[in-house]
């Protein structure tokens, strides 16, 4: 299974560069990748945009909870700010794409395996990862940062606007102590993560597709299979990655 | 068509092709050969490998042993690249149509025209209009697959499967699901084909009036292996009573039917 899995990751990559789709000879090409980039990308907008406004005003309430035993009410900019950026955004953020747009994958390329699609196009010569993966996986990677960068505003903008509402702090001075507490690394290390799981739920969803066999029930298994592999190649790779920025950068 | 463009006598030639699942022989020394602009039909019981027949010919699945020849090209040992090069020479239509639900009847039988070539978009446009019209659905292009019935889905494979002019075309089930004028049209286009561009056919099917109607060679498969072949007239006078009991569609006879479970599992675990 995992040989399986780097087989067609490593091919989907090896398309990306070597073919480059995205300037291919023919310019729909490029149209399906950004039909996949409204549908795993736009579409996801506004889901992403509420969990990640929700979980801002968590943040902000439960570490006005704690700070405030310590008279330092002000330091839930600083917490809002540098956990959003570097935690909390991307992994939200992921966690919804996985749920709408990575299950969408695997049931969309699922059916297709199921209905002889994908057998059709391989008997037309078509190569299915060049057709079916690649723009997929493109959109995934490109879109999962961008969508990070709109869930971590959100979240930011959700803090703020509890704290200088419920909380009574001042509005000028909490964005001030917010980008005191962060740097462009914190930034730039969310976005990294977001970069990488986007690659990560692109194949694995991609992955669990194709090799559906066996009709609807076959198409549901996977489609299962393939969000709980996701979720925690996620984690997983949160947890890698946290723990290398902390000791490298 | 000129002999001269052939490598070979056969468009299509097996050679002992054999295949097991588990201890299971569902292929078993299967040998045929297809001239130019001939008509194989493959019949055979559900269940007798005729599907898995197929998959083997178009390079779907590798054989435990044996070989295919497409015009002279051996294709079981071939890798993805080159077997992509032969398969752009054959068209299929498969038992469902096949066909692509996110794009419209028009751009499914463009598909295999704008991704082989650099064809400009507006000449694929008149192709694809010459195909629907070939299958007698001109005016279809803007329909998605899921707005038509099965029958027409399986004529728009048809289309899809010609969209390249082909030299050679396997079709599973061509028939099954249409109503006897639509399948007098599949039948009679295929003949057409066959006769004016020298195309060759393989049709899997169970529908026998098709068949004779259509055949110029016939091969019945049971249990994995090839029990009679030859022309339509030499299968009708063969006395084999399974092969009668098959095109006679008689309940009684020799081919087994019922089963208890346990015989099942023992034919399905046995070599």
């Amino acid at each position: 299974m995992l040989r399986a899995y780097t087989e067609l990751s490593l091919q989907a990559f090896a398309s990306i560069f070597a073919h480059s789709p995205l300037f291919g000879q023919r310019g729909w090409r490029l149209s399906a990748l950004f039909d996949q980039m409204v549908a795993i990308g736009v579409a996801s907008m506004p889901t992403v945009g509420l969990a990640n406004f929700l979980l801002g005003i968590v943040l902000a309430i439960q570490g006005a909870g704690q700070f405030e035993k310590l008279g330092a009410t002000d330091m839930v900019a600083n917490l809002v700010a540098f956990s959003v950026l570097r935690e909390i955004g991307p992994l939200i953020t992921a966690v919804i794409v996985i749920g709408r747009s990575g299950s969408a994958i695997t049931a969309e390329l699922g059916t297709m395996k199921v209905a002889e699609e994908i057998e059709a196009l391989n008997v037309m010569g078509i190569d299915p990862v060049k057709y079916l993966v690649v723009p997929r996986l493109l959109a995934m990677i490109l879109m999962m940062p961008v969508l990070t960068v709109l869930g971590e505003g959100v979240g930011l903008f959700a803090g703020w606007l509890i704290s200088v509402t419920a909380l009574h702090l001042n509005p000028i001075f909490y964005v001030s102590n917010s980008i005191d507490a962060v740097e462009q690394k914190d930034l730039f290390s969310g976005l990294l993560k977001a970069l990488f799981f986007g690659a990560a739920v692109g194949t694995v969803a991609c992955y669990y597709g194709m090799q559906v066999e066996g009709g609807a029930e076959g198409v549901g298994k996977a489609t299962t299979k393939s969000v709980v592999t996701c979720l925690t190649t996620m984690l997983a790779m949160d947890a890698l990655l946290t723990t290398l920025i902390y000791f490298v950068l | 068509m000129s002999e001269t463009k052939h490598k070979s006598p056969y468009a299509l030639e097996v050679r002992g092709l054999t295949r097991s699942f588990g201890k299971r022989k569902v292929l078993d020394n299967v040998s045929f050969q297809v001239k130019h602009g001939e008509i194989l039909i493959i019949m055979g019981g559900s269940g007798c490998g005729m599907s898995t027949l197929l998959r083997h010919i178009i390079g779907s699945l590798k054989p435990d042993a044996g070989e295919v020849y497409i015009d002279g090209t051996e294709i079981t040992k071939l890798n993805d690249l080159e077997l992509a090069k032969v398969r752009k020479r054959f068209g299929m239509l498969f038992q469902t149509g096949a066909l692509f639900n996110s794009l419209t009847v028009g751009e499914n039988v463009a598909l295999p025209i704008l991704e082989s070539s650099d064809v400009a978009p507006h000449i694929a446009e008149l192709v694809v209009k010459l195909k629907l019209e070939l299958v007698g659905l001109t005016g279809f292009e803007h329909l998605k697959p899921a707005q038509i019935s099965g029958g027409m889905k399986k004529r728009v494979g048809m289309a899809r499967a010609l969209a390249l002019d082909p030299d050679l075309l396997f079709c599973d089930e061509p028939t099954a699901g249409l109503d006897p004028v639509m399948t007098a049209v599949i039948d009679t286009l295929t003949v057409d084909l066959t006769k004016k561009l020298g195309l060759s056919a393989v049709v899997v099917t169970h529908d026998m009036t098709s068949a004779f109607r259509i055949a110029t060679q016939m091969i019945f498969l049971f249990e994995g292996k090839v029990i009679a072949a030859g022309t339509p007239e030499e299968i009708k006078a063969n006395p084999n009573p399974i092969l009668q009991q098959f095109i006679n569609g008689d309940a009684d006879g020799p081919i087994p039917l019922k089963l208890s479970k346990d015989d099942y599992l023992k034919r399905l675990l046995q070599a």
